[in-house]
């Protein structure tokens, strides 16, 4: 059991899919990563990564400790005036909270949904490449044509939304103008667009899991459920967690549904810490206090997804 | 070592090319070719069709890139934040962003470029028009359009349920609650404004026409004076008795598109909007359309005005390019052309011009007109709290009524909550 749990599940797919699945592998020349001769290959990811990546880091936060004028000039070190600033400032933990709001409601959903509808993807029914390409669509469809048609839809008075609702007999809903239900709308939005991408990893991780674990369950009896559990999830726990992951990183920097559908409102209710930073900078013009944002939100995405990973390898181990 | 040295080539070539990428972006375009960046408005859907007649006559090739108000504003602001040339012209709001702009440098000031061209006839704007586009005595853009708060009505609707129409800010809360009971509920009384940055605007009459400013003489907040709360509670209360569901989020984009489609039976909207709500392509009641002044208040109609203007970058590097284009847009024939489009002219020659005012043949057309020309006699330029923080300022006031309308404060603490939140911001004008 306990190096079945440890075989990626990639590296199980290909053995069990393989034609010579029992022919001794080829052997292969491996690469020794700390010799000197491999360098020069890596030397220009390096250097990409660190102008594309590195600078700008370095820049945000140097802007965070400075004050810079929208006219671009910097009256050099300032200390961590920014900081205290957006520490003082209780927008800031409104924003925070909305965030994390966001981020486990739709986790939450997203992860559950996409389990189920993964599973069924996973089944072999006729149609099944043309469904599965079907749902990609929403993930690949950009984020501002979402927000739009979206914005469209939920319109009070004249969107699809509620004039569905009428016909069943459900009274309007106010999607977005009210502030206790505009972020749930904003929520609604990111499942449906982004449940179908978790459901395919999930889908093509259910049928890359060895079959082995599962017959000699179904011998001992097992129930569906109890074989889902015990066996199903565990086998499923290294790409579930990476699908969670993808989503996460997304998820605590959310932006473009936001600003396309509400910019943040109604009164402040769904800033979320990206939205806030971003209209800090481009509306207030005031770029260093937006960049001490920034590197919170970067701290925070940090956080939670280092909390991840480290999760991940210690289930794994 | 064959194999080294192709792939240290390979990697300088590489990061060779990135840095000439990297500064690819401001060198583009020749003298002659401008890039302008506009606001998805009114004025820019009528101008953007004649832009090739400008072409042709002036040899030079104009870029256009067009957004929604929020994200051209987006666009200009982050191509002035990095000091980039790629942009020549832009659309601009002297009331909004002059003062925060101006402080910045961001603005190439006309003053001479419109000294030195004796067709352009700067004195042809009226003087409130060009005090608005001026900032520490420079000329800071050139105005393409006038627009200010008007009330729009359906005269079927009133008609139909035997209402005159609203001539008092204390009859309009009146005139509201009798159509909401004689539809029954079906027509919203009245589409206005409530989305944060943009509420202002419409705001801004409920205190003027009361006698009341933004601020005190001595630059400081007006809204500790119990006159504030009172407009508060009044647009507060219409928003959300006799506004359309979800009304904090909406601006003229939502309001007229009630409106047009038959929606609501008034409309506090721009002047602006008579071109999208009167327009038979996107509109179910034109010929329905009456157009009234501001509601009076006990200082009479008291609206805002405001002018568009199109400015030039003082990062560009073709300004004599970019000042053709400003000449050509905001001259006399093109300001003409425009109208036919329902741009009302900033130029007093082309108000007055014959061809223009014969254009205005219809009862809603007649009316417009005399309500936008009160609105440049008595309306108040302070579309918001004047400064070089004018954006966040005008949130603070969005959000603060917003709060009210939705229930979550009365107008009293909305009111406190402004002064407050003014206060810090104001001060910056001094710094």
């Amino acid at each position: 059991m306990s190096d079945l749990m440890t075989k990626s599940p990639a590296a199980s797919g290909s053995a069990n899919a393989g034609p010579g699945a029992g022919a001794p592998p080829p052997r292969r020349r491996r690469v020794d990563p700390t010799a000197r001769g491999v360098w020069p290959f890596a030397l220009p990811a390096v250097l990409v990564t660190a102008v594309l990546v590195l600078v700008p880091i370095a820049y945000t936060i140097w802007l965070s400790v400075s004050d810079r004028q929208s006219d671009g000039t910097n009256s050099g070190f300032l200390g961590f005036a920014n900081y205290a600033e957006m520490f003082d400032n209780p927008q800031f933990w409104n924003s925070l909270k909305i965030t994390l709001f966001l981020f486990v409601v739709c986790l939450l959903v997203e992860t559950l949904l996409g389990l189920a509808l993964g599973y069924v993807m996973s089944l072999d029914v006729p149609g099944r490449r043309i469904f599965q390409g079907m749902m990609l669509v929403p993930a690949i469809t950009a984020s501002v044509a979402v927000g739009l048609v979206w914005l469209l839809i939920m319109d009070p008075s004249l969107g699809a939304a509620n004039q569905i609702l009428a016909k069943v007999g459900i009274d309007p809903v106010v999607w977005l103008g009210d502030p206790d239900i505009a972020p749930w709308s904003i929520a609604l939005v990111d499942i449906w667009q982004w449940t179908p991408f978790m459901a395919l990893i999930i889908s093509a991780g259910i049928r890359s899991l060895p079959e082995e674990p599962f017959e000699a369950a179904a011998l001992d009896g097992a129930s569906g459920w109890r074989t889902a559990w015990n066996i199903g999830l565990p086998l499923l726990r290294p790409v579930l967690t990476v699908a969670m992951l993808l989503r996460t990183v997304d998820l605590v920097r959310f932006f473009d549904t936001i600003y396309i559908m509400t910019q943040g409102g109604p009164v402040n209710s769904t800033n979320t810490l990206n939205v806030y930073g971003y209209n800090a900078g481009f509306v207030d013009h005031e770029p260093s206090y937006a960049a001490a944002l920034q590197v919170a939100l970067l701290v925070l995405v940090i956080m939670i997804a280092g909390g991840f990973t480290w999760f991940r390898q210690r289930a794994s181990r | 070592m064959r194999n080294k040295i192709l792939s240290a080539g390979f990697a300088l070539a590489l990061v060779g090319g990135l840095a000439a990428g990297c500064g690819g972006g401001d060198s583009g375009g020749s003298a002659n070719e401008i890039s302008l960046v506009m606001s998805n408005h009114p004025w820019q859907k009528a101008i953007e069709p004649l832009i090739p007649e400008f072409e042709k006559a002036s040899g030079v090739k104009v870029k256009v890139q067009t957004f929604a108000e929020q994200q051209a504003r987006d666009k200009i602001s982050l191509n002035l934040q990095s000091r980039s040339s790629s942009m020549d012209v832009f659309m601009t709001l002297p009331s909004r962003e002059g003062l925060q702009f101006s402080k910045a440098g961001y603005y190439a000031p006309l003053d001479d470029y419109m000294s030195k061209s004796a067709a352009y006839d700067a004195a042809d704007f009226p003087a409130a028009v060009k005090t608005g586009m001026t900032i520490q005595d420079k000329m800071i853009a050139a105005p393409v359009n006038v627009e200010g708060v008007v009330l729009y009505y359906r005269t079927d609707l009133f008609k139909q349920y035997g209402i005159t129409p609203p001539k008092t800010l204390d009859e309009l809360p009146t005139v509201a609650a009798a159509i909401k009971q004689k539809s029954g509920g079906k027509v919203t009384p009245i589409a206005l404004r409530g989305q944060s940055a943009a509420l202002p605007f419409t705001f801004g009459p409920f205190l003027h026409s009361q006698g009341l400013e933004w601020t005190k003489p001595d630059g400081t907040p007006n809204f500790d004076t119990p006159g504030a709360a009172d407009a508060i509670n009044r647009y507060a209360t219409l928003a959300k008795e006799y506004g359309p569901p979800g009304v904090v989020n909406n601006t003229f984009t939502q309001s007229s598109a009630l409106f047009a489609a038959g929606n609501a039976a008034m409309e506090l909207e721009s002047s602006n909007e008579v071109s999208s709500i009167n327009d038979p392509k996107t509109s179910k009641v034109v010929g329905k359309i009456g157009v009234l002044d501001f509601p009076a208040g006990s200082a009479g109609s008291k609206s805002t005005v405001l002018n568009w203007g199109i400015a030039m970058s003082s990062y560009s590097k073709h300004k004599d390019a970019a000042w053709k284009f400003i000449e050509w847009a905001t001259g006399k024939a093109t300001q003409l052309k425009l109208t036919a489009d329902g741009i009302a002219p900033p130029r007093t020659s082309v108000a007055q011009d014959k061809a223009y005012t014969d254009t205005l043949n219809t009862e809603t057309l007649k009316e417009w007109s005399t309500a936008l020309g009160n609105v440049q006699a008595n309306g108040s330029t302070e579309v918001g709290p004047v400064g070089v923080a004018a954006p966040e300022m005008r949130k603070v006031v969005g959000d603060a009524v917003g709060k009210v309308i939705l229930g979550q404060a009365d107008a009293n603490a909305a009111a406190k909550e402004i002064q407050d939140g003014l206060t810090p911001l104001l001060a910056k004008n001094a710094g």
